[in-house]
């Protein structure tokens, strides 16, 4: 269980192996198993050929030796018997006797050509006789490298005797290994060759593999890069056609990243002109009581109260003025994004959204908890949050109540913005907490403002949440961390 | 003359040669020689000169040894002048058969079957072996074997030579009749090899327990072939018996020509081609020899069948 449980493990690991190693591996496997199946067949064959060989060779001594040997044996005359034996052991090429002798049917030796190992007139020794099992006639006995024969005398069709032999087989034996190591040597040689070439085959086919994951892992930190067209190789070949597609790819990914950049910028844009009409409407309302309070002050300027009522009125409308403008001159002013966050930075949004407050009549709840600057860059957070301000105030009904809160919790800066309204439809509220990866809206107005703040969220590395309220409306939660030592302290 | 060329290259040939087939080459080579002393006056006053002589070999001496063979036929035919034939055959009987028969002029046998047909036979010559006409026949065994005598072998495998053989048979044959005994009946088994040089080769590869051969061949052989007699020891020796003899037939026709083969085997150490065959057969030469020589013989054929 356990060599298993280990065997498997083995296997496992074999599989985590890079392909230019698990190919040739699995060549040298298959080739061993090959070679192994074949060297069994060759030797198996080789082995059944030479025993037909020996059979036929030894059916041919046989056959010269009885001819030669029957009239003796009738004779019982041992001296020609012998002198037989003698003379005809080394006379047959290919079998090489090592001991022949005759014997009578009853078991009893006539004559031996080693009659000291074989005596005449003694019995037949089971050491002998033994190795016949049944009718067999050749018995191998490859460890002593022996084979053991045996033909029945007759004459006229009734038995007169036996002749047993001892053959030296040695030679094919020999021959036998030499096979076998030949075959092994062929074998290790092949399953080298092929496994290198396996190896160098495979590299190079993995090689555009590996160009592809480069580009791949060196595009996940930003904007992918195409396959220089001189590694891309022939136009028509499986890897040209996929690096040409890879390319393909390329270009229509940075073909959308420019264009969620100029969607964004124009969003900003267009938020910018929606904020545009309100600050003039702002500017606006004030405008009608600073002309009249001018009147005033032409006509009863010399009046003491009404001139210091008159500039009052002006001071406070020229204030609420000024607090537009200063508003939207930080949001928008070209470098002041990266500046670090001041609390006083996410009050001014205040303003900016008044207008579209006091339009749909709407109560501003307003709270920051913050004890001193965040290293954050402000630009992003204030785009962010009063992306989220407007479209609470949209969603809400008219006298509803939009509520804000902002404070630092665990190291993390966490913005509330939470309306009144009939909820967040799903596919913005997918936008919003998308982590900045969806697809940006193609039509204007429907989600492209969501879809900007869960970008620049992400870009700060924060998350967008978005809940329904108990009592009816959403709200919306942005988790922005706070860093000590951020890009902001730097550029101060 | 081609028997000086043959004298010099002779010990060579013999050396590269089969020990036993040169041995048996000579031995018929000595035979045909006795022809030889007188021949060139004989062939020329001799109207029969010119008729082929044929000269039997027992297996004793039989050879494949086709260049002994030839070197003993030039011999007699050079010595006699006239062609000559040399015949052999597997067993003694049968050279013995075809003597008897005529159909040879001469052969050399065994002083056995000179003996059994020693009325129909006369004496041509006899080969001096180491200074006489006499030889032994050895009881051999393995050389690792501890026995003392005859009476040890009961029950062996025993290997003969030849039937007709004197020193290869019928000596241990005797032997065996002087303690009442029988081949059958003493030993376990017998076989006839149907030469001498196999009966050692029998007790040297341990197929037979113990032997009987003759022991001029036994001791040549040592000499030639020392690594298989080296297997083999010398039991018991046998008295001093005739050399196996070359004899022809009885009969008057033959009677010029014998004396002729005769001469010609007598006169062989005088001629370089004579000591060459000689020297293969490490035999002094021939002597016409007298028919007394094989009463030790005749002796034991008469125990043997006493007892038969």
């Amino acid at each position: 269980m356990t060599t298993f449980t280990a065997r498997l493990r083995a296997l496992t690991l074999s599989f985590a192996l890079p392909l230019t190693i698990k190919v040739p591996l699995m060549v040298a496997v298959l080739m061993v198993a090959v070679s192994a199946i074949l060297s069994n067949q060759v030797l198996v064959r080789l082995s059944a050929t030479q025993e037909r060989h020996l059979e036929e060779l030894t059916g041919a001594y046989l056959d010269g030796l009885s001819a030669s040997l029957v009239p003796h044996v009738l004779r019982e005359d041992i001296w020609e018997i012998y002198d037989q034996l003698d003379r005809t052991r080394h006379a047959y090429v290919g079998v090489r006797a090592v001991s022949t002798l005759v014997a009578e049917p009853g078991g009893t030796i006539l004559a031996a050509s080693d009659p000291h190992a074989f005596p005449s007139q003694t019995v037949l020794p089971e050491s002998l006789v033994g190795r016949f099992e049944g009718a067999a006639n050749l018995v191998l006995d490859e460890g002593g490298g022996r084979a053991f024969i045996r033909r029945a005398l007759s004459y006229q069709d009734l038995p007169i005797g036996s002749i047993y032999g001892e053959i030296d087989i040695s030679g094919l034996l020999a021959e036998r290994r030499e096979v076998l190591l030949a075959l092994v040597l062929t074998n290790i040689a092949l399953t080298l060759v092929l496994a290198g070439a396996g190896y160098l085959v495979v590299r190079r086919m993995v090689r555009p593999v590996d160009t592809l994951a480069e580009h791949l892992e060196r595009g996940r930190g930003g904007r992918m890069e195409p396959i220089p067209e001189q590694r891309i190789g022939p136009r028509h070949s499986e890897v040209g056609r996929l690096f040409r597609r890879y390319n393909a790819l390329v270009d229509a990914v940075n073909e959308r990243e420019a264009l969620a950049a100029r969607l964004a910028d124009e969003e900003r844009m267009a938020s910018l002109g929606r904020l545009a009409s309100g600050m003039a409407h702002e500017i606006n309302n004030p405008l009608g009581g600073l002309f009249n309070a001018i009147d005033t002050l032409e006509h009863h300027g010399d009046k003491a109260e009404v001139r210091r009522g008159s500039l009052d009125l002006l001071k406070r409308g020229l204030v609420g003025i000024r607090d537009v403008v200063r508003a939207a001159l930080v949001t928008y002013k070209s470098g002041a994004s990266r500046q670090p966050l001041q609390p006083s930075e996410l009050d001014d949004l205040r303003f900016l959204v008044r207008p579209e407050v006091m339009r749909r009549q709407l109560t501003l709840m307003w709270r920051t908890d913050l004890a001193g600057d965040l290293p954050l860059p402000a630009g992003p957070v204030r785009q962010s949050v009063l992306n989220l301000l407007l479209n609470a105030c949209a969603a809400s009904p008219l006298g509803g109540r939009v509520e804000f809160a902002a404070r630092t919790r665990g190291g993390e800066l966490v913005i509330q913005v939470s309306d009144q309204g009939p909820g967040m439809p799903a596919e913005i509220a997918a936008v919003l907490q998308s982590d900045g990866r969806a697809e940006p809206p193609p039509a204007q107005g429907s989600g492209l403002g969501a879809w900007m703040v869960s970008r620049l969220v992400r870009e700060l590395g924060g998350r967008v949440a978005v809940a329904p309220r108990a009592e009816g409306g959403t709200t919306v939660t942005i988790t922005v961390p706070v860093k000590e030592e951020g890009p902001i302290r730097h550029v101060a | 003359m081609p028997g000086k060329r043959q004298v010099a290259s002779s010990e060579p040939l013999w050396r590269g040669m089969h020990p036993f087939g040169r041995r048996r080459l000579l031995a018929a080579l000595a035979a045909l020689g006795a022809m030889g002393g007188a021949s060139g006056a004989f062939s020329r006053t001799s109207a029969a000169a010119s008729r082929e002589v044929r000269f039997g070999l027992t297996p004793v001496f039989l050879s494949s040894d086709l260049e002994l063979l030839t070197r003993l036929r030039a011999y007699l035919a050079g010595a006699l002048d006239r062609p000559v034939t040399l015949v052999t055959r597997r067993t003694y009987q049968e050279i013995t058969a075809l003597l008897l028969s005529g159909q040879l002029d001469a052969a050399w046998i065994c002083g056995y079957p000179f003996i059994q047909y020693r009325e129909r036979l006369s004496l041509v010559a006899v080969p001096v072996w180491r200074g006489s006409p006499l030889y032994q026949s050895y009881l051999i065994v393995d050389h690792d074997r501890q026995v003392a005598g005859l009476p040890d072998l009961r029950g062996d495998i025993h290997a003969f030579s030849d039937p007709d053989s004197n020193s290869g048979h019928l000596v241990t044959q005797a032997a065996l009749a002087e303690i009442r005994e029988t081949p059958d009946a003493f030993f376990g088994k017998t076989f006839f090899t149907y030469s001498h040089r196999n009966v050692v080769r029998a007790v040297a590869s341990g197929l037979a327990q113990s032997g009987s051969v003759d022991g001029y061949v036994w001791e040549v052989m040592s000499e030639i072939e020392p690594a298989l007699t080296a297997g083999t020891r010398v039991l018991r020796k046998s008295e001093w018996l005739g050399f196996p003899p070359v004899a022809c037939a009885k009969t008057a026709g033959h009677r010029a020509l014998a004396d002729d083969i005769r001469r010609a085997l007598v006169a062989m150490g005088d001629d370089p081609a004579g000591r060459a065959v000689l020297e293969l057969l490490r035999l002094d030469g021939f002597t016409p020899g007298d028919a007394g020589l094989f009463d030790g013989i005749a002796h034991n054929l008469d125990l043997v069948r006493s007892l038969g």
